[in-house]
């Protein structure tokens, strides 16, 4: 179809998204998008989730941190915002999520942004409440294996 | 802004993973509500002397707000089956923690709370079988007693339970503000990735109702709390009023 006339065209934002999970978590694209969509349902209503759009422009994840773009519409950012905030888990995997910021267009957005990774992760044995346990360490953050599952920690716990 | 977390053992993260966190979501500071999460009383003595944060005792504290240059602040969540046992409670931890808090979550320890002046937060008091209503408003309102709004099922829980936790906000929210009860706000994170950047809960917040302005002061509220009970404990204050001025020195 010939496309629209400038002043009819939607105007979008685009919301540069950070992701945070444990290193042990997979995170597809479909199912970040379901559970964005699902969240916007739930929150805004059919309605709401309409009008805001939130659409996955792109998306990536390994080893514990991921970042996407999400596509919303111009002056629903706020309810954009909001939705994002209420992702709490993405196939039962917790996600810890933030916006990172909003640009107007997607160059913008993944040049101010993306690519902001917290450096590689290594696997190695930390000193944690007085054990020696295996570990993701990333930056500043270590995930310790514990028995109950992964336990969040920082560089300050471990020396 | 504040946030007010709970540390392992009663969370999934560190008391430092959170301030790590929070310090990079744009917190100026984190209340650890776990009692074990932090070291309480270090015995410094005189520590307040020496300026920068006046009247804080815990050194682990003091070595988190050096470490990630964001305010840490150690508090204590008093989980009493009855209010007998809550004042037992409040009178040990006072005198220890900068920041108290009382689990309501039934009609007799959410009363209990709101009357008694050194209790500073009462956090959760919609849970369970706990109510709210005007006379507690108004007792909250004359002890200073801060009532916690727990965004925490708006953000992690779905369905009924979702609904049910909004509706009281709702109600809890018509409540306090009629009565200008003091107030927090808080998204009782139990893990670093629970946790939410401050616009992220004001907009979340202001999706369901909330003013977004009331919901910033709410929590600005802990900051303000903890820097209190500090002016308090250090050795300038005398009384409510009264204060060691510069002229001591002279004598």
């Amino acid at each position: 179809m010939k496309h629209l006339p400038k002043h009819l065209r939607p105007r979008w934002r685009y919301l540069a998204v950070g992701i945070e999970t444990w290193p042990d978590a997979d995170l597809g694209r479909r199912a970040f998008q379901r559970a964005l969509w699902y969240a916007a349902g739930n929150l805004l209503g059919d309605a709401g989730s309409a009008d805001a759009d939130l659409t996955l422009l792109s998306f990536s994840h390994a080893d514990g941190e991921g970042e996407a773009i999400v596509r919303a519409r111009h002056g629903h950012v706020d309810d954009a915002r909001a939705v994002i905030g209420c992702v709490s888990e993405v196939d039962d995997d917790p996600v810890g999520i933030r916006v990172r910021g909003i640009s107007g267009t997607v160059r913008a957005c993944e040049e101010r942004y993306m690519g902001r990774a917290g450096g590689s992760s290594t696997q190695r044995d930390v000193a944690f409440e007085g054990a020696e346990r295996s570990a993701v360490v990333r930056g500043d953050a270590r995930d310790v294996r514990t028995e109950s599952g992964y336990v969040g920690a920082a560089r300050f716990d471990t020396e | 802004m504040y946030e007010a977390v709970h540390a392992r053992p009663d969370g999934d993260a560190t008391a430092a993973r959170h301030a790590a966190t929070a310090a990079q979501y744009g917190y100026e500071g984190v209340v650890v509500r776990t009692r074990e999460a932090l070291e309480p009383v270090g015995n410094a003595g005189g520590s307040g002397s020496g300026g920068g944060a006046v009247g804080d005792r815990s050194p682990e504290a003091a070595a988190l707000r050096k470490e990630y240059g964001i305010d840490a602040v150690d508090a204590v969540e008093i989980d009493a089956d009855d209010a007998t046992s809550a004042s037992g409670a409040v009178g040990n931890y006072r005198p220890e923690r900068t920041v108290v808090c009382v689990v309501g979550g039934d009609d007799g320890l959410n009363r209990f709370a709101v009357e008694e002046p050194r209790v500073d937060v009462l956090v959760r008091p919609m849970d369970g079988s706990g109510d709210f209503n005007h006379v507690l408003a108004k007792a909250a309102r004359d002890n200073g007693v801060h009532v916690e709004f727990d965004l925490g099922p708006l953000f992690r829980a779905t369905g009924g339970k979702r609904v049910r936790a909004l509706a009281d906000l709702r109600k809890l929210r018509e409540i306090a503000t009629y009565y200008d009860a003091p107030h927090v706000v808080s998204a009782n994170p139990r893990s670093h990735l629970q946790l939410r950047a401050p616009r992220e809960v004001v907009a979340a917040a202001e999706a369901v109702g909330f003013d977004a302005e009331w919901v910033r002061e709410g929590l600005r509220a802990w900051g303000e709390i903890a820097a209190r009970n500090r002016e308090r404990r250090s050795e300038a204050f005398i009384e409510p009023g009264v204060r060691r001025g510069r002229y001591e020195e002279d004598g």
